[in-house]
């Protein structure tokens, strides 16, 4: 057992009322804890698909879906907004922050919705801005803040209640390559030094060479799989 | 938690401030005309109960004709003047002063001029009980005489006194001696006593107390005024009486007295009702109770609007932020925390709208009250009542929360993948 399961999951998606879109056509994918996962393929090959159902968003239309064990299709609405609430942080690629809340309460913001004391929130969200460097912009607001900074932000916002699992869409998708190599480093640091999952959908190769394994995806199918060393 | 709610709420709405503050001036409008017409209605409630508390006191009754007050009175039935035996009116246990006014038109005759002429023609003559003159000022206001004249004290008989305008068109002055011819060739020659000093207007507001100024021989200038018991030398039984003020015994119950006296009166053919400051009172109540809420259906209309306007900051709010939704679920957040969120921000609108509009519509009523005060001549009460208030604030609050309902249920069931997708 993996940590998260796809047996021959395929999505079909209705545009419409009778065109349907097959952005998974039978995907198996098994992702053990602890790995760096980079999926790649060009647009409209189900990279976001494949990550929404690992993020446990969306369900597959067929196939099986589980993590650590459990299928996803035999939650409720209600243990899925719990599971996704404490085992899965998402970092996105525009890394949609509130843009009304400093850098300190965005990360603070996934502690609140689990019922968090106050108290304890603000310390560990000074503590997970420490760890991604931004301890001194913790009371900036996002429009304040560089592109690469933002994104140091929404990842500490996806630690926020301790994951085991972090998604990231795009994560160096709108930094230079520098804030992109910053970002790359930092998740690399999440799995090496605090053993998170850590999966990374992206068409930069950059963000695949920080990978222990790349899995390429073409037309809703997986076309390559490579573990790098 | 909550607690972070409103504090995300309250973000929002100031990070939108120009559509905010639009949506609360929506709100702000509407509970504005609200609180100063509900605010405006009750202060003339309360003013108009307080003149008329003011006129009756807590132990004075009026009889009036039959059927000429409260609802009955459009049945056209009514009559202007009533039988009435006076005497036993004061007989009736509880009655401690009773004071009628009675009214015939008369042929009067001046007096005899230098030229041995006189001035003659038919007049209002009215007769006043001696208590009304020093009994009822309440209702009656300061009657006084030019200098020189008296009123009518017990025991006067074969005297008068004139009007002003009356005084002047007979040619009379205080001891001249005038004719008065009654029914049945019944004459009497009476000697003025006095001759009415003519009411100021100004100050007749304050003396004559609004609603009771008709009632005041003060302002009737044409009129020749003699003792109650001379009219029925003249006229006979009183069968002409236009209205009648009763004083109770200290202690008695002035509405029990009231329906006592009515029973007995009527059953004697005395077409008459009694009226208590508690019916009058009433009748006050029924009327501006209907026009408070006459005006406050008027005011509701304006408040539906801002709700709607709510309503629709709402929609377009939670269509700009889906993505902002879909986030917030993404990390954790469940239906019922985002349906929260956009109930208190919309309930926030609501409620700063309602704050607005309390202050503003309370300035209104005041200022209104100034003018109407002005106007009639009467210190108007501003009726800011905790109990309006409150419900005012609680109701904007509900009224924000009741229009972001829809758009907050919507909200909150947003699929995360199509909102996370939404651009």
């Amino acid at each position: 057992m993996s940590l998260l399961d796809l047996k021959d999951a395929t999505k079909d998606y209705k545009l419409g009322k009778t065109v349907i879109v097959r952005a998974l056509r039978g995907l198996d994918v098994h992702i053990e804890k602890g790995e760096i996962v980079a999926i790649m393929g060009p647009s409209g090959s189900g990279k976001s698909t494949l990550m929404h159902i690992l993020g446990c968003v969306d369900t597959p239309t067929a196939g099986e879906a589980s993590i650590e064990g459990t299928q996803i299709k035999s939650l409720s609405e209600r243990q899925l907004v719990a599971l996704r609430g404490r085992k899965i942080g998402f970092v996105f690629q525009t890394f949609n922050l509130m843009q009304t809340l400093s850098a300190q309460q965005n990360v603070e913001l996934p502690m609140i919705f689990q019922g968090i004391k106050k108290k304890e929130r603000a310390q560990r969200a000074l503590d997970l801005l420490t760890k991604v460097g931004l301890e001194r912009r913790a009371h900036h607001r996002p429009n304040e803040l560089s592109g690469g900074e933002r994104q140091r932000v929404a990842i500490a916002r996806a630690l926020a209640n301790d994951p085991d699992i972090l998604l990231a869409d795009e994560p160096t998708g709108n930094l230079d390559s520098e804030s992109g190599g910053t970002i790359l480093e930092l998740l690399k640091r999440m799995s090496t030094e605090y053993g998170k999952t850590v999966i990374i959908v992206t068409h930069d190769p950059d963000a695949a060479a920080i990978a222990t394994r790349t899995i390429r995806l073409h037309d809703g199918r997986v076309v390559e799989e490579v573990r790098n060393a | 938690m909550l607690k972070d709610f409103f504090m995300l709420a309250a973000r929002s709405i100031t990070h939108r401030k120009m559509r905010s503050w639009l949506t609360v001036i929506g709100v702000f409008i509407g509970i504005t005309a609200v609180v100063a017409l509900i605010s405006i209605g009750l202060g003339l409630d309360q003013t108009i109960k307080q003149q008329v508390a003011g006129v009756f006191g807590v132990d004075t009754f009026v009889l009036v004709p039959k059927g000429s007050f409260g609802p009955q009175r459009h049945t056209g039935t009514s009559a202007e003047e009533y039988a009435l035996d006076l005497q036993y009116l004061k007989s009736i246990p509880g009655v401690k002063v009773a004071a009628a006014v009675r009214q015939r038109t008369g042929f009067v005759q001046g007096p005899t001029k230098a030229d041995g002429t006189s001035t003659q023609g038919f007049l209002p003559v009215m007769g006043l009980s001696t208590e009304l003159m020093n009994e009822f000022e309440s209702f009656t206001g300061k009657l006084a005489v030019q200098p020189g004249g008296r009123l009518f004290v017990a025991g006067d008989v074969d005297v008068a006194v004139l009007g002003t305008d009356t005084a002047k068109r007979l040619g009379a002055k205080v001891g001249d001696s005038i004719l008065v011819a009654g029914d049945d060739k019944k004459e009497l020659t009476l000697t003025v006593v006095g001759i009415m000093k003519p009411s100021d207007e100004g100050t007749s507001s304050k003396t004559n107390r609004g609603f009771s100024a008709g009632m005041s021989p003060g302002q009737n200038k044409d009129t020749i005024y003699v003792p109650y018991d001379t009219m029925s030398l003249l006229w006979g039984k009183a069968n002409d009486v236009l209205v009648t003020l009763v004083r109770t015994q200290p202690g008695a119950d002035v509405n029990k007295v009231a329906d006592l006296v009515e029973k007995d009166l009527r059953a004697r053919g005395s077409e008459i009702s009694a009226i208590t400051y508690s019916d009058v009172s009433d009748a006050i109540g029924t009327m501006t109770s209907t026009v408070s809420a006459f005006l406050a259906g008027i005011a509701g209309i304006a408040l539906l609007v801002g709700g709607v306007g709510v309503m629709n900051t709402m929609f377009t709010s939670v269509l700009e932020r889906t993505k902002e939704i879909g986030v917030m679920k993404a990390v954790g957040a469940k239906n019922s925390h985002i349906l929260t969120i956009f109930l208190i921000e919309s309930g926030l609108m609501g409620l700063v709208g309602g704050v607005v509009g309390t202050l503003l519509g309370l300035g209104l009523s005041a200022v209104a009250s100034t003018f109407i005060g002005r106007f009639f001549g009467v210190h108007m009460a501003v009726v800011a009542s905790p109990s309006l208030i409150l419900i005012t604030l609680a109701g904007s609050f509900s009224l924000g929360a009741f229009a972001g309902l829809w758009p907050a249920w919507r909200a909150s069931r947003l699929p995360v993948v199509d909102a996370l997708r939404y651009e």
